[in-house]
């Protein structure tokens, strides 16, 4: 309605007027990226684990006698029974690396044994027929190990797996055609022939880091007990006894040998805490990310009250002189509203620019994904509105000018 | 035109209460010519502010062509304001940001005008105050006399029935100063109404009529032709 001399005024103020578009269109880049940030987080951390995760925990045993591995075999093997036998316990398997424990063991996986690149990589999990059950994990195809099948595997020994369970993941990329079953992969840098017996159901890998992204959820499961300096046991408790069992399985493993060190921090842990813990950088980022947002929001919407209500003190006189002409008080408030819109607009629009900016240079500086545009839409119409909002109280202050004001010499 | 019956105006602070105008009396009529004189602090200004809507009245009557204003609210009184009034301050008072020609659009613009007419009567009422080739130029730009004459434009092109002008010459030397007034006159005999503030007599001689205000009253409503002839002397004198 009145754009064109709204638009030749705001030339005589210049510095204030680019400052603000400049802080909005900041503003705008960086909560375009920083709420993109915080989905990419909370899609991450909302994935599926496969593992049925309430009712299991996860004990970390460390041997105090590490040198004697047929010793540490038998207490293995001693420990699972004990863990098995307990009225709070339904299952329980030893293991080296789990899903979300963070660090584990992942290898190359080639379909020829003189193959030069791998063709894919996946966690390795040292398993028994008892894994899938304590896990919760289905199996979609093939079968299950047999007890008779799970062997002794010292760490720096070539690995024993003629027989493995891949993760339905791993299947789809090694043999995207077909069924995976009965095919051969090689597994280890031992180059000793492995026949996939069993597919699971969904299965994440321990890494969950964004580098790991395409490997997310390859896992090999290989019938073993890895005689380790420690191990972890694996263990479901029965429906609601979550927390019985969690008390009972140490004492058990205790009674069995004291020869060993179960850490009285996290030695013993639910599945909802390896959760919490292999995000808790995520939560961490997307928490900083939402507080720099709300801050510069803040600070924005602070500047253009500030620079308004200078401007509406500058400008009495010429509110006054404005009403005298005839201005309506809802005729300076637009004359407030509109000039704020115009300049948020030119704001949004750099704004939008440089969010776009901003999002490419991540996506080749670092593990990013492309800034849906949504975002920078949704963030425009916000920053608009935050600006409107934010101008308002300034706006009516200036609507309140009386006409009077136009007499007086100043 | 414009009639005032027993009105006061009341300034209070929280230490003084201020009788800037008391059982105040005017009637000026369609098509007159009036000059407002009085000591400093006297009124003269309330008065305008008054009559020019641009301020409420603490007692009294006030009838702006017919109409009670007291029961008006604020959208009206900036529509009467717009439509009806148009006012020239002694400070000129143009809006420094925006050139001679959106300066005298402000009032246009308020009346929803369309842009053609707008342009139209910017054009006509430059023309007439002699200023039609500064339409581009910033108030910044134009000597205090050159200010003044945008400022009358901006009155006159919203062809206002009643003109205020509060010592429209108060800023201007004397040279410049009768420009202006000629300026005025010319706009009374096309038919306006004009209630002008001034300091000075020899300027309030040339108006039809003269009001004196003391301490917030009307004392002298003087068409005393003694008046008239001392002032043509001394007019005369001048020239
Ligand atoms: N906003 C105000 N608040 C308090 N008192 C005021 C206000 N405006 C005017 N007055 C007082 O009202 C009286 C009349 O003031 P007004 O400005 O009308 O005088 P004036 O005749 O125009 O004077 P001058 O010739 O100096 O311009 C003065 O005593 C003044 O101090
Ligand atoms: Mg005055």
């Amino acid at each position: 309605m009145q754009i064109r001399p709204i638009l030749a005024a705001m030339r005589h103020h210049k510095a204030g007027t680019v400052l603000i578009a400049l802080q909005i269109a900041l503003t705008l880049a960086i909560v375009c990226n920083a709420l993109f940030i915080i989905q990419q987080r909370i899609t991450r951390m909302s994935r599926p684990s496969g593992v049925s995760e309430s009712n299991l925990f996860v004990i970390r045993s460390d041997w105090a006698d590490k040198s004697d591995t047929q010793r540490i075999d038998a207490q293995m093997q001693a420990d699972l029974i004990a863990l098995r036998q307990l009225g709070s316990v339904q299952d329980a398997a030893s293991t080296n690396s789990f899903p979300l424990r963070g660090t584990g063991w992942d290898n190359y996986i080639k379909l020829q044994p003189d193959q030069p690149r791998m063709t894919t990589d996946s966690a390795i999990f040292f398993s028994d027929d008892h894994t899938l059950a304590t896990l919760g994990t289905r199996l979609i195809e093939g079968r299950n190990f047999t007890a008779s099948e799970v062997a002794a595997q010292k760490p720096r020994d070539a690995m024993h797996a003629a027989q493995v369970i891949i993760s339905k993941d791993l299947a789809r990329r090694l043999f995207p055609q077909g069924s995976a079953l009965g095919k051969t992969i090689y597994v280890s840098m031992g180059q000793a022939p492995s026949t996939v017996i069993g597919v699971t159901d969904t299965l994440q890998a321990h890494m969950t880091g964004s580098w790991a992204g395409p490997y997310a959820y390859n896992a090999v499961l290989i019938p073993a007990r890895l005689l380790n300096d420690y191990t972890y046991y694996l263990v479901r408790a029965k429906p609601g006894q979550l927390e019985a069992a969690m008390r009972d399985a140490p004492k058990a493993l205790f009674a069995q040998s004291r020869m060993r060190i179960i850490d009285h921090k996290d030695g013993v842990m639910s599945f909802a805490q390896v959760r919490q813990r292999a995000y808790e950088r995520d939560v961490g980022m997307a928490i900083l990310m939402g507080i720099i947002s709300v801050v510069l929001l803040a600070i924005t919407a602070a500047g253009i009250v500030g620079l308004t209500s200078f401007w509406v003190g500058q400008r009495r006189k010429q509110i006054g002189v404005r009403r005298a002409l005839g201005a309506t008080r809802g005729d300076i408030l637009s004359y407030f509203l509109t000039e704020n819109l115009l300049i948020g607009i030119g704001g949004v629009l750099a704004g939008a620019v440089l969010a776009i900016g901003i999002n490419l240079w991540m996506v080749t500086q670092f593990e990013m994904a492309r800034l849906s545009l949504a975002y920078v839409v949704a963030g425009v119409a916000a920053l608009l509105v935050l600006g409107q909002g934010a101008v308002l109280a300034p706006a009516l202050r200036a609507s309140r000018v009386s006409p009077v004001e136009a007499t007086r010499s100043v | 035109m414009l009639k005032m019956t027993h009105l006061s105006k009341v300034y209070r602070t929280e230490v003084v209460e201020t009788y800037a105008l008391r059982d105040f009396n005017i009637d000026v009529k369609e098509g007159e010519f009036v000059a407002v004189t009085g000591p400093s602090g006297s009124g003269k200004t309330t008065f305008l502010t008054i009559a020019g809507l641009l301020e409420t009245f603490t007692g009294g009557e006030y009838h702006l062509d017919g109409i009670e204003v007291s029961n008006l609210n604020d959208n009206a009184r900036s529509k009467i304001r717009n439509e009806k009034i148009g006012f020239i301050f002694q400070a000129f008072n143009l809006i420094p940001d925006l050139n001679v020609f959106d300066n005298i659009e402000v009032p246009l613009r308020y009346r929803g005008m369309k842009a053609a007419e707008r342009k139209q009567r910017i054009m006509e009422s430059l023309e007439r105050v002699g200023l039609a080739s500064r339409a581009k130029h910033y108030p910044a730009e134009l000597s205090g006399g050159q200010q003044q004459r945008v400022a009358i434009a901006r009155a006159l092109a919203g062809s206002p029935r009643l003109l205020l002008a509060d010592e429209p010459t108060g800023n201007l030397d004397t040279q410049m100063a009768r420009g202006v007034l000629e300026l005025l006159e010319e706009i009374h005999r096309d038919g306006a109404t004009i209630v002008m503030v001034t300091h000075d007599p020899e300027l309030a001689a040339r108006a039809q009529r003269n009001v004196h205000i003391i301490d917030g009253q009307v004392v002298e409503l003087s068409e005393d032709p003694r008046f008239h002839s001392v002032h043509a002397v001394a007019d005369g004198a001048h020239g």
